[in-house]
C-alpha cells in the first residue's frame, strides 16, 4: 500500500523532505521509521493524518505520516 | 560552599553572601547557614526567600533587593554549570494591583562562576548608589574583597562596548553589565543583563550570553550600578571520573534531552531553532502579533533558507558540549564575515515571522541590536508587535511612527528609540501600553509579563509559570509535541512535572542538559561534586518549593484569580488558521485552575495564607 511521508527539519538531512512510499499492510509506524534509517530515538514527534500517534500504530493506505526530530524550548 | 561529613542536613551545609550597601559604599561578607534544601540548592531557592520577606510596594525603591546569585553547581566542573541568576521585585511583570512582582532571569558563560572562585556564593545589592558605579569582586589571601569602583565612563556603551571596555581594565575577569536600556530604567522597564563570554574575548564579536526576563537590567539601572565584574583565575575543580561519567550520560541521547539542542552536523537537532519547522508544521508558529496566516512565508526563517545568505556556525558557552548557540555571520567569499546574532527560537521568530519579516538578515540586525541596547528580546518584540497590530487596526490614527507588519526600518527605528529610553510606550511592555490604549484582548501577555514564541491557544501552562512562560513551567510544546488537551492531562503536567523546571534556576545547570531536575543524573551530578547525597526525592521537593513559593510571592504582590488567564483573544476569536486541537476556552480555564488550585493547596496553604485567590467570573 502507498503512504505519504513528510520529513521535517533534521530528518531531512541525507533523506528527503516528501515523498511517497510502498509499504505492506499492517505495517507500524517504527517499521516505516527503521526503513527511512532512523532511530527511533531521533523521532520527537508523530503525526499520522493530521493526530499524534505511537511507532506502534498500524499504516493503513493513503496515510499521511510526519515526522519531526525531539525540539524543545527555550 | 562547605559540605556536612555525611548525609544531607540542610543545616550543616553553608554558604557565603555579600551584601553591598550601594548607598553607603560599604560591603559586609558572611557564612550562613542553610535552612533547607532550597538554600542548599541555591540560585533563586535562596534568592526567592529573600525577596519573601520583604514588603515591596514599588520596584524602584531603595529597600528592593537585587540578588545575584549562583547555584550549586555553578563553577563545577559538572557540564552546563555555569549560570548565574538576577532575582528582585520587577519593574515590568506586575499586578493588577499595581504592585510588582517577583522575578528571576538567568544566564550562562563564565561571570558565575568567577564570581563563585572568589569565594562568594551569592551578592545581595542594597539601597542605591549616588553616583554610576560598577562592583568588582576578587579572591583576596583572607578572603572575597570587594570595592565599588566609578562607572560614568561606561555610560551610554551598548553592552558589548562595556564589556570590552570592561575587559581592557580588568583582563582576569568576567562581567555582568547592562546596555543603555537599563540605563533608562525610567522608561525601559525590560532591561536585560548582558554577560560577557569567552568566546566574546576571544573574537572581540558582540557575543554576550543574557539574563533577559523581567528588567532585571533595569532595576541595576535604578540603582545605578552598571556592571559587575568577578576577577581572578579560573579555578574549575577536576573532573573527577564521577563527574566524566555524569558529563557523559548529559551528553548521550539516552539522557532524553540535550541531543535536541546539538549541532546538525553532528546528528542534533540544532537547537531551538527546530521548533520554527515544528511549529510552522502545525501553523502555530507566531506571525503577525501571534497570529498565524497560514501563508508560507515563515519558511523564509527556516535554517537551509537562512542559510542561503548567511553563514551559521554552532558554537558553545564555555567547556559546554551541548553547542546549541546558532550563531549566525554575514557571508564573505573567504567564509564567515561579521557575527550578526545568535539564533534562539524566541528572539528568531519574535523579531521576525511575527513582526512580519520574515527575511533571515534583517531579523539578525533586530535581535543584535536588541542585545546590544541591551533589551529583553523577548519583551521588547512583543510589545512591538501589539504596536503594529495597534496601527494596521487604527490606520487613521496609529501609535508612535505608524509602523506596520512588515515594515523593517519604521520596526527597527522603534527599536532604536525604546532602547535609547525615548519610547516609554513601548519600554514599559505590552500589560501598561495596552491598557492605556483600552484594547488588551491582543495584548500577548500573561500577568505583566510578555509571551514568548508560544501561542498562548497552546499553552494554558502560561498561566501557572511564575517567572516566564518557558522559564518556570515547561509546558509550553506539549500540544505540538504529544497532542495532550485534557484536563487531566495539562492537570498532571503542570502540578507534577512542568513546575520542576524552576529547580535548574536554583542548581546552576542549564535546561538544556534537556532532563528533569529530579533525574537520577542531577542526583549523581550534585554527589560528584559536592559530594552531598541528595536524592531525586529531595531535589524534586526542593525544585516543586521553589516553585509555589514563587506562586505564594505572585499573591503577596495582589494577584487575584482574575489575572491567571490568557489573552481574550484566545476565547473571542480563536484562530482557524492553526492546525492543532482547538480546547483553550473561558470554561476550560475556569477548570484547570480549579484542578490545579486543589493540588497545589496542601502545599501552598503555608506559604500564601490568602491561597486560594477567590474565584472570579475569570
Amino acid at each position: 500500500m502507498r503512504v505519504k511521508v513528510k520529513l521535517h527539519a533534521s530528518l531531512q538531512n541525507g533523506r528527503f523532505e516528501e515523498g511517497d512510499l510502498q509499504v505492506a499492510e499492517l505495517t507500524p509506524v517504527r517499521g516505516l521509521v527503521q526503513r527511512l534509517g532512523i532511530p527511533a530515538g531521533r523521532v520527537g514527534i508523530l503525526v499520522v493524518n493530521g493526530r499524534h500517534a505511537r511507532l506502534d500504530d498500524l499504516l493503513a493506505p493513503e496515510d499521511t505520516v510526519a515526522l519531526f526530530p525531539p525540539v524543545g524550548g527555550g | 560552599m562547605a559540605a556536612p561529613a555525611e548525609g544531607l542536613d540542610p543545616a550543616a551545609v553553608t554558604f557565603v553572601r555579600c551584601t553591598v550597601d550601594l548607598g553607603a559604599g560599604t560591603a559586609r561578607i558572611e557564612r550562613l547557614r542553610c535552612r533547607n534544601l532550597e538554600d542548599v540548592l541555591g540560585g533563586v531557592g535562596r534568592a526567592y526567600q529573600l525577596l519573601a520577606e520583604r514588603d515591596i510596594r514599588a520596584a524602584y525603591c531603595p529597600e528592593n533587593p537585587l540578588v545575584v546569585s549562583t547555584g550549586l553547581l555553578t563553577g563545577s566542573a559538572v557540564m552546563t554549570g555555569l549560570r548565574t541568576y538576577f532575582s528582585a521585585y520587577s519593574p515590568l511583570k506586575h499586578s493588577d494591583r499595581g504592585l510588582p512582582a517577583a522575578m528571576w532571569a538567568a544566564g550562562s558563560d563564565k561571570f558565575g562562576a568567577r564570581l563563585k572562585w572568589t569565594g562568594i556564593d551569592e551578592v545581595v545589592f542594597e539601597g542605591r548608589s549616588p553616583r554610576p558605579v560598577y562592583a568588582l569582586f576578587r579572591a583576596g589571601p583572607s578572603g572575597p574583597q570587594v570595592q565599588l569602583l566609578p562607572a560614568e565612563r561606561l555610560l551610554g556603551l551598548d553592552t558589548h562596548r562595556k564589556i570590552m571596555a570592561l575587559h581592557q581594565e580588568h583582563p582576569d575577569a568576567h562581567f555582568a553589565v547592562i546596555g543603555p536600556g537599563g540605563e533608562h530604567y525610567e522608561s525601559v522597564y525590560m532591561g536585560a543583563v548582558a554577560l560577557s563570554t569567552e568566546n566574546q574575548f576571544k573574537s572581540g564579536e558582540d557575543k554576550c550570553r543574557f539574563a533577559g526576563r523581567g528588567g532585571m537590567g533595569s532595576v541595576m539601572g535604578y540603582k545605578n550600578l552598571i556592571a559587575l565584574a568577578a576577577a581572578g583565575p579560573d579555578q574549575v575543580p577536576p573532573a573527577t571520573p564521577e563527574v566524566l561519567e555524569v558529563n557523559k550520560t548529559l551528553l548521550k541521547p539516552k539522557a532524553g534531552g540535550s541531543t535536541r539542542y546539538q549541532p546538525v552536523r553532528q546528528g542534533g537537532g540544532g537547537g531551538t531553532w527546530a521548533n520554527l519547522e515544528v511549529m510552522q508544521a502545525f501553523r502555530a508558529a507566531p506571525e503577525n502579533n501571534f497570529r498565524p496566516k497560514a501563508h508560507q512565508a515563515v519558511e523564509g526563517l527556516f535554517r537551509r533558507n537562512v542559510e542561503k545568505d548567511l553563514e551559521v556556525r554552532s558554537e558553545a558557552c564555555f567547556r559546554c558540549g551541548i553547542r546549541c548557540h546558532n550563531n549566525v555571520f554575514e557571508r564573505t567569499p573567504e567564509g564567515p564575515g561579521r557575527f550578526i546574532a545568535k539564533f534562539d527560537y524566541e528572539p528568531l521568530n519574535l523579531f521576525g515571522s511575527n513582526l512580519g519579516l520574515h527575511d533571515g538578515p534583517q531579523t539578525a540586525e533586530l535581535v543584535k541590536l536588541a542585545d546590544n541596547l541591551g533589551l529583553d528580546a523577548i519583551s521588547a518584540a512583543t510589545t512591538l508587535a501589539y504596536v503594529l497590530d495597534y496601527n494596521e487596526r487604527h490606520p487613521d490614527a496609529p501609535l508612535l511612527n505608524g509602523a506596520t507588519f512588515g515594515q523593517f526600518e519604521r520596526i527597527r527605528d522603534l527599536l532604536r528609540r525604546t532602547g535609547e529610553g525615548l519610547l516609554p510606550e513601548i519600554g514599559r511592555g505590552v500589560k501598561r501600553l495596552s491598557r492605556n490604549l483600552g484594547e488588551t484582548a491582543y495584548a500577548m501577555h500573561v500577568k505583566g509579563l510578555e509571551l514568548p514564541a508560544f501561542l498562548p491557544e497552546t499553552n494554558p501552562g502560561y498561566i501557572f509559570a511564575v517567572a516566564g512562560g518557558h522559564m518556570s513551567m515547561q509546558t509550553q510544546m506539549l500540544l505540538a509535541k504529544e497532542g495532550k488537551t485534557t484536563l487531566e492531562e495539562w492537570t498532571g503536567v503542570i502540578t507534577r512535572l512542568g513546575l520542576l523546571q524552576a529547580g535548574f534556576d536554583a542548581i546552576g545547570l542549564c535546561k538544556f542538559t534537556g532532563v528533569w531536575i529530579n533525574s537520577e543524573v542531577i542526583a549523581r551530578a550534585v554527589q560528584a561534586a559536592t559530594g552531598l547525597p541528595m536524592t531525586t526525592g529531595q531535589l524534586e521537593q526542593a525544585a516543586r518549593r521553589i516553585y509555589l513559593r514563587g506562586l505564594a510571592l505572585e499573591w503577596k504582590q495582589g494577584y487575584t484569580d482574575a489575572e491567571y488567564t490568557l489573552p481574550d483573544q484566545v476565547f473571542q476569536d480563536p484562530n482557524p488558521a492553526v492546525q492543532l486541537p482547538n480546547f483553550v476556552t473561558r470554561e476550560y480555564v475556569r477548570d484547570l485552575k480549579r484542578r490545579v488550585w486543589a493540588a497545589f493547596a496542601p502545599e501552598l496553604q503555608e506559604l500564601a495564607p490568602t491561597f486560594p485567590p477567590k474565584e472570579s467570573a475569570c
